[in-house]
């Protein structure tokens, strides 16, 4: 297993690279670390090609990057990794593979609207999640260990995904696994009957420690419950335009609610196991 | 739910009955569709430079105006460095890639960034052509159609192709040069697929541009009497033109790189380079924009100046387009190359006239003409599309002989000297133009993990040689791979030839450990290689097979025989849809 890391060579790049292979270090993937020349680079997945444009940071001090990164790397143990573009669609545009198991994103990867502050999910990185066959990784702004896992679900399909991406975590890290699920019309037993017609019954109940199903209270207040140190599995899109956007400023706020790491899986991801 | 599911559901088109034995009515039908887009593409780029340039062209005679070229090219640079943010050269060569190794993706901005960025340069009288820009837009209009409908790489790369045709077909009215280009350019295959969907939407292409701005070739018909004589100074002029070709080629690549080493922002090397394009039109106006104005006055006979200025003026075409293109203006090659083309064309007959005035030489404009598909056959090294876009945008059969001679024997002079053409050079030269059926184009669509074979049986290091040959027993393999017993990670490996000298001896059965025996130093492959770099190990060490190896863990063996047949079965794929 393999996680795609964009490194930058500032404060905060720091804290996400750290990140990113604590999440190796746990599950057991090697961090593959990309120190970019060009600001901007091109990511073709099979029916899209997205553009990401990454912010002048991620160019800061190009002499020392290289051995900040190796030095991050050495000190958890990892043997460094780096990535070199072999393809570029111009001779400034390189091309990222698209073969990885998982990929960081950083809080503010994509374009200028992205600093409006951290908690905001760019267009480029909805558009990584929803074309990607792996799941996206958004660090927390800080270095923040987790000692458990927390799946939001609500019975879609892509949430079925973050539930089954949530068993394969718990198995890989061997973590306490929690489900959380606002309900807002359905009953429990919907969702049994989801879980059900999908087999994944005998999982749930043998990896799950505990569904939190809340039927009162809003969404937002409810995030309290998921633990601070929790990594919050969630399922992502796989709607139309204005779906998107309901659902795509439904997970910003989420996110600037609660400054745990989480994973978003698209309804490309193809769950493994 | 099931409503959205239906919504989306009509745009997996190629699963619906009527496509699913057969897909070329599906492209014909989403080619038609693609071939108007981009023909409307390219109506609105012309007309929008035409405007420009008409709008600027009352005012040229003030010294002043030489700014125009400059204000034009660096506010097209800044609207694709800063606006558009595409970071891409002047578009074929992005379009040829994305099929080449692609599947024939392309951003969606690139459907309309090159319209407005080459018409702020060439309106504003920068030396470019707007085929190219059109090219990529219709190209992007198809991938982006293609990928709203969910279709495969090849169909998506047959419709990028219908863009192009389409494209090239509205712009110059000229249909069977549009299929041709896309053919020979771009897709680089001649397969029964592909050439109805894109001729038909050349077809959609012109009709477009026919009915919005009137059926009209692009320059006027003449009759030409062309003798023996005239064909043979056709050879002549082929050198000629191949020789101007090959300055072209040369002076942009030369000044994109000289453009590329100044320290200075982008927009103000385009602004330089346009005000220098900008000075050189106030004393040759020629020089300025698309320039088919000047071709047809070749054409006709009625360019007045001297034998010098010709060949001045084909100079100094040749350095205003390097200028504007090198240093970062937006635009295409083609137009240019006519006007050079014809310049030539015009100043070698003026010579054969100068040396032998007794010879009754066919009319100047008949070598203008030869000389446009002498430079672009060069160029693009694309012979047939240089003599079916000469015939077509003049509408005349008369020259067909000495245009097949100029086209061909350019072709080759060029390729002699510069073995890529100007499009594909970068490609080339990045290892990066993969046509299909190629070697390297289905080594490169398969990866080391395809070709993994998971059925070796790992070893420890400690094993005592007595378990090891409980293991051979069992296995039909001739290596094993040996891990570390505690990290698992991968050490080396133990071949049968290794064992040979012990096998026969009981005594060494338990006094040797595989440690003892095993190669510790054999090459392997990683996951991310490409096929070509790792059978180029295999050939270097003689091997016939080849760990792989991830994250310093053992995964598998590629071996040349697995390699024979999944390179098989991918040749199959790729060639099977190129018949009838």
């Amino acid at each position: 297993m393999q996680l795609f890391h964009i490194f930058r060579n500032t404060p905060l790049g720091r804290e996400t690279l750290l990140q990113s292979i604590y999440f190796c270090n746990k599950i057991g993937a090697s961090p593959i670390v990309y120190i970019p020349k060009f600001l901007k680079f091109l990511m073709y997945f099979e029916n899209d090609v997205v553009q990401i444009d990454l912010d002048p940071s991620y160019l800061a001090n190009p002499d020392t990057a290289l051995k900040h990164a190796d030095q991050l790397l050495e000190e958890t143990g990892e043997k460094p990794k780096f990535f070199n573009p072999k393809n570029f669609t111009a001779a400034t545009l390189p091309d990222v593979p698209t073969n990885f198991d998982f990929m960081c994103c950083p809080r503010s990867i994509s374009d200028l609207s992205c600093k409006i502050g951290l908690g905001y999910i760019g267009p480029r990185v909805r558009r990584i999640v929803k074309s990607a066959h792996f799941p996206v990784l958004i660090t927390s702004p800080a270095y923040k260990p987790w000692h458990s896992i927390a799946v939001l679900f609500g019975g879609s399909s892509n949430a079925l995904n973050a539930l089954r991406l949530g068993f394969r975590l718990k198995r890989l890290s061997n973590l306490p696994l929690e489900v959380f699920t606002q309900s807002e019309k359905e009953s429990r037993d919907f969702y049994d009957a989801v879980i059900k017609a999908e087999g994944i019954g005998k999982e749930m109940d043998q990896y799950v420690t505990q569904w939190h199903i809340f039927d009162q209270g809003r969404f937002e207040h409810n995030l309290y419950e998921i633990p601070h140190d929790a990594l919050v599995i969630l399922g992502a899109y796989g709607h139309g335009l204005i779906r998107d956007f309901i659902f795509g400023s439904k997970m910003e706020k989420m996110q600037s609610e609660i400054l745990n790491n989480f994973i978003i899986v698209g309804p490309n991801y193809r769950a493994r196991n | 739910m099931d409503g959205k599911s239906d919504l989306k559901r009509w745009r997996h088109l190629a699963n619906f009955s009527i496509f699913r034995s057969d897909d070329r009515l599906l492209l014909i039908f989403i080619g038609i569709i693609v071939g108007i887009c981009s023909g409307i593409a390219a109506v609105v780029l012309n007309r929008s430079i035409f405007t420009l340039f008409d709008l600027l062209y009352s005012v040229y005679h003030y010294w002043w105006t030489f700014l125009f070229p400059a204000v034009g090219a660096a506010l097209s640079s800044l609207f694709l460095e800063k606006i558009i943010n595409e970071g891409a050269g002047h578009g074929v060569p992005e379009v040829v890639y994305s099929v080449s190794r692609r599947g024939g993706l392309l951003r969606l901005r690139s459907s309309y960034s090159r319209l407005i960025s080459s018409c702020l340069t060439i309106g504003s009288g920068g030396s470019a052509g707007p085929e190219a820009p059109v090219v990529m837009s219709g190209a992007a209009i198809g991938s982006n159609i293609a990928k709203f409908f969910f279709l495969n790489d090849r169909q998506r790369i047959t419709l990028v192709g219908c863009g192009a045709a389409g494209a090239i077909s509205s712009i110059f009215n000229a249909p069977i040069a549009g299929m041709v280009f896309t053919i020979e350019v771009i897709l680089g295959e001649w397969s029964a697929v592909n050439i109805i969907p894109i001729a038909i939407a050349s077809v959609a292409g012109t009709e477009i541009s026919r009915l919005l701005q009137g059926n009209q070739i692009a320059f006027s018909h003449h009759k030409f009497n062309i003798d023996f004589t005239d064909i043979m100074a056709s050879i002549g002029l082929a050198v000629f033109a191949a020789a101007a070709s090959i300055l072209l080629t040369r002076l942009l690549k030369s000044m994109r790189q000289l453009s590329g080493q100044l320290p200075s922002p982008i927009w103000l090397r385009a602004a330089t380079g346009g005000a220098a394009v900008g000075i050189i039109g106030l004393y040759l106006p020629v020089t300025l924009g698309e320039g088919y104005h000047c071709i047809q006055l070749t054409i006709e006979g009625l360019f007045e100046q001297g034998l010098m200025i010709a060949a001045l003026a084909t100079l100094a075409k040749i350095f205003a387009t390097s200028l504007t293109l090198g240093s970062g203006g937006s635009g295409g090659i083609f137009a240019p190359c006519l006007v050079i083309g014809s310049l030539a064309g015009l100043f070698y007959h003026r010579g054969l006239v100068l040396l032998w005035p007794t010879v009754s030489w066919v009319n100047e404009g008949c070598f203008a003409l030869l000389g446009m598909a002498g430079l672009i056959s060069g160029m693009l090294q694309a012979p047939l599309t240089g003599i079916f876009l000469i015939v077509e945008i003049t509408g005349g059969y008369e020259v067909i002989l000495p245009l097949i001679i100029v086209s061909a024997l350019a072709t080759t002079i060029c390729h002699y000297f510069e073995p890529a053409s100007f499009y594909l050079k970068d490609l080339v030269e990045r290892g990066q133009l993969l046509r299909p059926g190629t070697d390297a184009k289905v080594l490169t669509d398969l990866s080391v993990l395809e070709l993994l074979e998971t059925d070796c049986i790992s070893v420890k290091q400690n094993m005592l040689l007595r378990d090891f040959i409980n293991i051979v027993k069992k296995s039909h393999r001739n290596y094993f791979p040996v891990e570390d017993q505690e990290t698992g990670h991968f050490l080396g490996m133990v071949y049968l030839d290794d064992i040979r000298p012990y096998i026969f001896d009981p005594i060494m059965y338990d006094a040797i450990l595989l440690e003892q025996i095993m190669d510790s130093e054999v090459e392997v492959a990683y996951t991310d290689d490409d096929l070509f770099d790792v059978l180029r190990k295999m050939d270097k060490n003689q091997l016939f097979s080849i760990p792989v190896v991830q994250n310093n863990r053992f995964l598998g063996m590629i071996s040349k025989a697995t390699l024979l047949d999944k390179y098989r079965k991918e040749l199959i794929v790729q060639t099977t849809h190129r018949c009838f």
